[in-house]
């Protein structure tokens, strides 16, 4: 997959061992340009919602992580640590900076707000301009006085709006303004079927928790917002004994929600055999199969 | 491989063989051994055919819209693995066992219908160049059920069913 912006540094903080994206433009860029679309996690602690309503940070899986900061597309940030010593650390003047870059973002918000206001005043505007001729021509009749009574309202609120300038309050939902990246960063551990991940993930497939399905992932042709998933992926040692049952049960479930069974796993002695095909160098030694039920 | 192993996987292989004659219709079935397979497979001639891969689909769609008539769904010979559910397989064996097997089996390389005067349409290439390596997993329970399952070699999306 391309990147449009290869120079965008997506700041992935590990919060007890947990990797989590709080900045909402990172989550659309690696959705968009890395195949990933991880978890929506946040809530309010005082009102769950149910878990299609989650919002940010968004809960990356280790995979996923290592797979950014490898491509350094990402890095991996200690948050605790990283506030604890910083913020201890400001002095006056980067406090002012700090205070500085909030107020421009509440003199941006209330640019947005203003406009959002003439958009929808106009609109108004239109649909009263619409309705006054049948309204003057019964009021007129009627109350010859009723205009000194409606006039004035209008033209109240329009005046008060220039003279105070109330700038909106705001809620960063990131610390970014905040923390500059420290140069170190923490190693990701991995499960061991990171290979299978990544395999998966340079062919374009995106790729959610298994769950759901009965594996370790789900594996989707593209966004799943766009397509139903093809395969559930479970990843082994080239090496361990896999029963029969599990095999058929995962391929029979599988197949009742039409999805293929995917295993996959690393080929400790293929790195040799493959040296001319270049689609097995960039993965390793990668060897999947799919099972379905044959319907006989 | 001991005599008991090797009883067992003839036992195996037969009743797999039995069952796919009497019960699933096969025809021209046979055992088929190779030095470099860990016991003996089985390929054969289903009564209609059994795999049609997604991509084919919509190519047989494309050609029968040109052709005005609707593309032959001739049975293609097919392998079979049997095995037992007692039985545990790791990767590396099934990779021994793809590699060491062609993708299409010995009896259906000469096969009528698919000869000379072939313009290679595309639907056509698949049940030639095109086809992927599969198998049956043909696996014995005790009580003698056998179930069929398909493996197939790589990333290969599921079928529309």
């Amino acid at each position: 997959m391309s990147s449009t912006k290869p120079d965008r540094q997506v700041r992935i903080s590990r919060i007890a061992g947990r990797y989590l994206v709080f900045d909402i433009d990172d989550v659309a860029y690696i959705r968009r340009n890395h195949g990933i679309c991880a978890v929506f996690t946040g809530t309010m602690p005082q009102n769950p919602t149910q878990n299609v309503f989650l919002g940010l940070p968004v809960e990356l899986y280790a995979e996923e992580a290592k797979l950014l900061a490898e491509r350094k597309a990402g890095y991996i940030a200690d948050d605790p640590a990283d506030h604890l010593s910083q913020l201890k650390a400001m002095d006056t003047s980067a406090r002012k900076a700090y205070i500085q870059s909030l107020n421009v973002q509440r003199k941006n918000a209330k640019l947005v707000f203003d406009e959002a206001k003439t958009q929808s005043l106009a609109k108004h505007k239109d649909k009263r301009k619409a309705k006054t001729p049948l309204r003057d021509a019964t009021d007129q009749v009627s109350l010859p006085d009723g205009d000194a009574l409606f006039d004035p309202l209008p033209a109240q609120p329009a005046k008060q709006l220039h003279v105070k300038e109330i700038l909106p309050a705001v809620t960063p939902t990131t610390s970014n303004a905040l923390i500059v990246p420290t140069g170190d960063h923490p190693s990701i551990e991995v499960p061991s079927s990171y290979p299978l991940y990544k395999y998966l993930n340079v062919r374009g497939y995106f790729i959610t928790p298994g769950l759901r399905f009965g594996g370790d992932y789900s594996v989707y042709p593209g966004d799943p917002f766009r397509y139903h998933a093809h395969y559930l992926a479970n990843s082994y040692e080239w090496d361990q004994a896999i029963p029969m049952l599990d095999l058929l049960t995962s391929g029979r479930l599988g197949t009742a929600v039409k999805k293929s069974f995917l295993l996959g796993g690393r080929d400790p002695a293929a790195k040799n055999r493959d040296q001319g095909d270049e689609d097995r160098q960039a993965d390793g030694d990668l060897r999947v199969f799919c099972i379905e039920w044959a319907g006989m | 491989m001991s005599t008991d192993q090797q009883q067992h996987l003839e036992a195996l292989t037969k009743i797999v063989l039995n069952n796919l004659e009497n019960q699933h219709d096969w025809t021209q079935i046979k055992v088929h051994t190779q030095a470099n397979l860990a016991r003996p497979v089985i390929f054969g001639l289903p009564p209609k055919r059994l795999y049609v891969h997604p991509d084919e689909q919509i190519a047989t769609i494309k050609a029968e819209k040109d052709r005005k008539e609707p593309v032959p769904q001739t049975p293609e010979f097919e392998w079979v693995l049997p095995l037992h559910l007692a039985e545990k397989w790791s990767l590396g064996q099934f990779a021994a066992v793809f590699d060491a097997l062609d993708a299409i089996p010995p009896s259906a390389a000469h096969s009528p219908d698919d000869e000379p005067d072939a313009d290679d349409a595309e639907w056509k290439l698949w049940r030639g160049p095109k086809r992927g390596k599969r198998l049956l997993l043909a696996t014995v329970q005790d009580d003698s059920t056998v179930t069929y399952y398909w493996m197939h070699d790589g990333l290969v999306k599921p079928r529309q069913n």
